[in-house]
């Protein structure tokens, strides 16, 4: 018979750091004073701890991985951790608790994006949170209960506007709405029915909508089995120095592009 | 108690008293008629309409947010640190206002003599302008202090230890005016103190509206060009000598960008030198 803590004691055996999710304040105690040599890392959307060494989580990911994955990225670009750490991550699973310990290793290989995606953007990460979560809700409801498809483009507005053309009279011209106001949220899902792309600037004004993109879709490489919609945002972004988000219309979920690559897939229904 | 008392006058009879028993209505009349007795009943009822407002204050103050708003703030700590809170101030304040006006009231009622000249002088006139300059006080350091943390609220993200003077600046200037407002409610002589307050305002307006000239002459042509749009994201455009693709409009700031660099021309730049928009 051996004790349930030496049998998992393998989990946390010779780590580098200790990456805590979203710890509250007497979690993060907890860890806080573990050991010295290794080093406490706080990945949560604030840092209500005050913690040393802290990434922001732009949004709350559903799916662990991804939030994982970001905040390891995050962890590796700020130089918290290094090519071939190993690290424990305590996250909350099913509760909103923490309640599972994972191992991890931290190597280039998983890096998919997602950090880079919202810290080394054109556009504020603020924006591109915003612009996210407004394709996650319009996944989420759709358009009258049909599934819609949407395509956004944030940022690098001015290039991004002279490698597209207009469909149609542009019902933003001269108006002054910014992702993330309460009112764009309902006009959005009245326009999302319009073809074509909305485009928004860095600072996350909609400058347009109902664009026909017109990139050069040579050369990109997104999975098989993905409409025009993707490949135009895909190429728009190899093209521009701006970020594509995606809502696509057969398997209703979300996906992000950058630098014409496909960075983040999410679905809006875990939301 | 004070001095001479007015004894009961004959009482009118009314048509009504007729058949009753004469003796006692009379007497109870003439009971009230006393101005002692009128007096003390204001007196009661004052008390009873004081501790009526007192808690109307309180429950107005508290419906009205009031207890959220000043949280925080180093007069409400202070006055925590007495055992009571500022709406309870207020509304105590309030109440204790309602009987002494009762007071005033019973003793112009009860026609107190020899003291009259001095009540008149100090009760009258005194006593409420105090009690103002009080109040005045009060809310000058709760909306001082209010101002200091949502100042330094608003100025969290800029990280420069200089930056925490204004906050307190802010503050201190509300507390200077609030202290003037109540001086002089007491008739102290603030001529001077006004002199300090123009010339520091007179500094701030000149010597600020000198450091935010570019802003502001900025912001007003941001405001013309935001609504009027003569050139939109994504335009080909000149700005003097600067050429792109506009990227961004913003009221102070115009981006524009070229393929190696990207100017941010403030907007009154834009009005001084006119823009050229590229045809395509």
């Amino acid at each position: 018979m051996t004790d349930i803590r030496e049998a998992v004691e393998h989990i946390t055996a010779d780590i580098d750091a200790v990456a805590v999710f979203s710890p509250s304040a007497s979690e993060y105690e907890r860890y806080a004073d573990v050991d010295n040599r290794v080093d406490v890392l706080v990945i949560a959307q604030e840092n209500a701890v005050s913690a040393d060494q802290f990434i922001e989580l732009p949004l709350d990911f559903e799916d662990v991985r991804d939030g994982i994955r970001f905040g390891v990225e995050g962890a590796m670009d700020r130089g918290y951790l290094d090519d071939g750490d190993t690290i424990a991550c305590v996250v909350s699973m099913f509760s909103a608790d923490l309640d599972s310990v994972t191992r991890l290793r931290v190597s280039e290989s998983i890096r998919t994006g997602v950090y880079d995606l919202f810290v080394d953007s054109r556009a504020e990460a603020d924006v591109i949170r915003d612009v996210l979560e407004l394709v996650i809700e319009l996944g989420k409801k759709g358009q009258k209960g049909e599934p819609v498809g949407a395509l956004f483009v944030v940022g690098d507005a001015g290039k991004v506007m002279n490698k597209s053309r207009p469909l149609s009279y542009n019902p933003f011209e001269k108006s002054h709405v910014h992702v993330g106001d309460s009112i764009v949220n309902v006009m959005l899902k009245e326009f999302s029915r319009l073809d074509g792309a909305f485009v928004i600037s860095d600072a996350g004004k909609i400058v347009s909508a109902y664009r026909y993109l017109e990139p050069s879709a040579e050369g990109i490489d997104i999975p098989k089995g993905l409409g025009t919609r993707h490949m135009a945002a895909a190429a728009i972004t190899r093209d521009t120095n701006s970020v594509a988000v995606v809502l696509s219309e057969s398997d209703g979920l979300v996906r992000a592009f950058k630098g014409g690559e496909l960075v983040l897939e999410l679905d809006p229904e875990a939301y | 108690m004070y001095g001479a008392v007015r004894s009961g006058d004959p009482v009118p009879t009314s048509p009504l008293q007729v058949g009753l028993d004469d003796v006692t209505i009379r007497d109870v009349m003439a009971t009230l008629e006393d101005p002692l007795v009128l007096g003390a009943l204001v007196v009661v009822a004052g008390l009873f309409l004081g501790l009526f407002v007192g808690r109307l204050v309180r429950r107005l103050l508290r419906r009205a947010g009031v207890p959220e708003t000043v949280e925080g703030t180093s007069f409400e700590r202070t006055v925590q640190g007495f055992g009571t809170s500022t709406v309870s101030l207020v509304s105590v304040f309030s109440m204790a206002l309602v009987i002494g006006a009762s007071i005033l009231v019973a003793l112009a009622i009860a026609d107190v003599r020899y003291t009259a000249a001095f009540w008149r002088g100090v009760v009258i006139v005194f006593v409420p302008r105090l009690l103002v300059a009080i109040f005045v006080l009060a809310v000058g350091t709760v909306a001082g202090d209010k101002v200091e943390l949502v100042v330094s609220d608003r100025l969290k993200g800029v990280k420069l230890p200089e930056i925490t003077l204004l906050p307190t600046f802010a503050k201190y200037s509300i507390f200077y005016i609030a202290a003037l407002i109540a001086l002089g409610q007491v008739g102290v002589a603030t001529s001077a103190l006004l002199v300090l307050l123009s010339a520091y305002l007179f500094g701030v307006v000149f010597v600020g509206g000198l450091a935010f000239k570019d802003l502001l002459t900025s912001g007003a042509a941001g405001v013309y060009l935001l609504l009027s749009q003569p050139y939109s994201i994504g335009d080909e455009v000149a700005i003097d000598d600067q050429e792109g693709i506009v990227q961004e409009l913003t009221v102070f700031v115009t981006r524009i960008e070229s393929d190696d660099a990207e100017y941010i021309v403030p907007n009154r730049r834009v009005l001084e030198t006119g823009v050229v928009r590229k045809r395509r």
